[in-house]
């Protein structure tokens, strides 16, 4: 018999769909019902993953799927986040009407595609994990159909993310034909730096995941994407599958393929390099605050893989410290853009920041606090995780890393402060209503909380990651 | 063995002869019927080596789900009255070539499998695979696919599910003002609701000069 407690979160998680896809079936005008109770069963989720937390790595189904503690950290956190996901974006999904019963269904079978993403020990099961997950995601973009921008992102992000799957399965057929097994231990085992074929199926999967995280070079598709969708939605795919996708990059580069590790290190550092600098250049020219996340969103993601990019035991401890901060800071952006709303429309344009401050002093505080977050300004957690990656990379000497990284903040700091100074200094434009949703506050002052509040013990993140990775 | 060999060449004579028919055939719905024996017949073939599981779901793929497909967008964008002009036209078409460079290519890839599986043998390597006489196929694919491999075919599962719920989420639109019977409702329905009977007072209607 085989440790079904280990994967008890997962099956929980399969029936809940079911069963409130039948709710949501029978029971006429139900969807704030599933709404919520999607919301209570992410709750109980969660507490099924953390109940599992501090067990030795199991592996379960032929070693195909592995439960260790690097699993469980991710799991709970993205599970975490998603909760503040649902609960912050309620207000705007209904004001949208795209309040369906499938809404939340298809948030669940995200999620579930991303835990499986997360535990997979094996190409076919990674790969299912990986379409489960971007499929609802696809349907989530479209979600709002009779909006042209929102069916365009869904079409494009469909597309495109067939072609980078394309190239995914390519790699990894490639990789199991010339190491002779699709189990990552294994695959480890069987490959050394002799074999070309395997390599060059390592190109493949680096580039199928960099698509899954929008890297430079294969970013083309995020910014129209996060303009096009409703935001609930951007706030989902900006923040949960990068995390997921961040773990799958752990992953392969660290058990399958570590032995390659001179082969994709250039190619991590330069996705990492052209990110961050194509992230911070590219968003100084946008008008929309949406597109400016994407772009941000961008270089974010260059500095997570120029952790992963030093190949020490340090260097993914600082990417997993980053990837935590960053899924906070977008949290709470996203919780301030949902509070821009007058008579049920939500503005989105930089311009209609305009002097914010002196109709909403507490809205302007809290975007001050996230916008020098994400700066990367001292004393505030964005400071902290640029510092870990900053110090993973220069101890591993990659000194040009290092200061290209710096330049880069450098750079990015100027539309952020830009913003700042929209809000502070330029003419008012009129108020914005203030009757916010109760969930929504409650996200906005946790996550800006925690932003605001993480140097008085930056230890408490780094003892639990350090304690959860060791390679 | 006579019998074998004489089955073997009537459906492969029937399948060559529909896959030249849905080319040459001048009628699309004609065409895609051609098709359909063409799929029947392969899956007759495959039958006859021994390799069912991958006959029937020929049946139950492409004839039952493939090909009616096709019929239905033949007959969706009204083509079937378009004469296709392959053969037999004076107006020689101008993707002939390409059509006849294609097909050159892949006989000639054809040729280098097939003669590298004649002349060397030790190409392809299955000797090492065990394969039993006992069970059938679909016996030995259930052996893995329900065991070894269980959690991989319910993801699957998920998987299609998903698919479902999105292209019903992104397509269906509830139609307004749509009056649908309802039985129970008919059944149930009593003479107190439908019926009203109103008393009118006489001398009080329209007055009507004579």
């Amino acid at each position: 018999m085989m440790n079904l407690d280990l994967i008890f979160p997962e099956i929980f998680l399969s029936l809940a769909i079911m069963s409130l896809l039948m709710i949501g079936v029978f029971k006429k005008n139900s969807e704030k019902l599933v709404y919520n109770l999607s919301t209570i069963i992410l709750v109980i989720l969660l507490a099924l993953v953390i109940n599992l937390f501090s067990i030795d790595e199991t592996f379960v189904f032929n070693e195909s799927y592995k439960i260790d503690n690097l699993s469980i950290f991710m799991k709970s956190l993205i599970i975490m986040v998603a909760i503040f996901v649902m609960i912050s974006s309620f207000s705007y999904v209904k004001s949208l009407n795209i309040l369906k019963i499938e809404y939340p269904i298809l948030i669940l079978s995200s999620i579930l595609g991303m835990m499986i993403m997360i535990s997979s020990n094996d190409l076919i099961i990674f790969y299912l994990g990986l379409e489960l997950q971007s499929l609802a995601l696809y349907v989530l973009a479209s979600f709002n159909r009779d909006n042209i921008l929102s069916s365009e992102s869904g079409l494009k992000y469909f597309v495109l993310s067939a072609l980078s799957s394309g190239l995914l399965l390519y790699g990894c057929s490639l990789v199991y034909g010339f190491s002779g097994s699709t189990n990552f231990t294994t695959i480890a085992t069987t490959s050394s730096n002799i074999e070309y074929g395997v390599t060059f199926g390592l190109v493949f999967i680096i580039v199928g995941l960099a698509f899954k995280i929008s890297a430079v070079p294969f970013h083309m598709w995020a910014p129209d994407v996060y303009q096009g969708s409703p935001t609930s939605v951007t706030l989902f795919f900006s923040a949960l599958p990068k995390a997921a996708a961040l773990t799958v990059f752990i992953r392969f580069l660290y058990i399958p393929f570590v032995n390659l590790i001179e082969q994709w290190q250039t190619i991590l550092i330069f996705i990492s390099l052209a990110s961050m600098l194509f992230g911070a250049i590219a968003a100084i020219g946008q008008l929309n605050l949406k597109r400016l996340i994407a772009y941000s969103s961008i270089g974010h993601m260059g500095y997570a893989l120029a952790g992963l990019a030093t190949g020490t035991n340090q260097g993914i401890q600082s990417s997993v410290t980053y990837i935590s901060i960053y899924l906070v800071m977008t949290l709470a952006f996203f919780s301030c853009l949902f509070m821009l709303r007058k008579k049920s429309i939500f503005y989105e344009k930089i311009e209609d920041l305009s002097g914010l401050s002196s109709n909403h002093p507490i809205l302007s505080i809290s975007l001050l606090i996230v916008l020098f977050s994400l700066a990367g300004i001292p004393p505030l957690a964005g400071f902290f995780a640029k510092f870990y990656i900053f110090m993973a990379v220069i101890e591993q000497s990659m000194y040009f890393l290092a200061i290209v990284g710096l330049l880069s903040t450098v750079v990015a700091a100027f539309y952020y402060l830009r913003l700042i100074k929209i809000i502070y200094f330029d003419d008012p434009k009129g108020k914005f209503e203030t009757d916010h949703y109760f969930g929504l506050k409650v996200t906005l002052a946790i996550s800006t909380g925690i932003l605001a509040l993480y140097f008085i013990y930056p230890g408490i993140l780094n003892e639990l990651v350090s304690k959860i990775i060791i390679i | 063995m006579i019998a074998h060999a004489v089955f073997f060449y009537l459906f492969s004579f029937i399948a060559i002869v529909s896959a030249i028919m849905v080319t040459a055939a001048r009628n699309t719905v004609h065409s895609v019927f051609f098709l359909i024996l063409d799929f029947i017949s392969i899956s007759c073939l495959f039958i006859m080596i021994g390799a069912e599981f991958l006959g029937m779901i020929m049946l139950i793929v492409y004839v039952g789900a493939v090909a009616v497909l096709f019929l239905f967008v033949v007959m969706m964008l009204n083509v079937a009255q378009q004469k296709n002009q392959w053969f037999g036209s004076a107006k020689s078409s101008s993707h002939i070539p390409v059509g006849l460079l294609v097909s050159f290519i892949i006989f000639f890839e054809l040729i280098i499998v097939v003669g590298g599986w004649k002349y060397k043998p030790d190409l392809l390597n299955s000797s090492t695979i065990i394969i039993s006489q006992t069970t059938t196929n679909t016996h030995s694919l259930g052996n893995v696919l329900y065991t070894d491999y269980i959690h991989l075919f319910q993801i699957s599962g998920m998987i299609l599910l998903v698919a479902m719920i999105g292209a019903i989420v992104l397509t269906f639109r509830e139609r307004e003002g749509l009056k649908r019977q309802s039985y129970i409702k008919q059944i149930s329905r009593e003479r107190k609701e439908g019926v009203q009977i109103i008393d009118v007072p006489s001398n009080k209607g329209v007055k009507i000069d004579v």
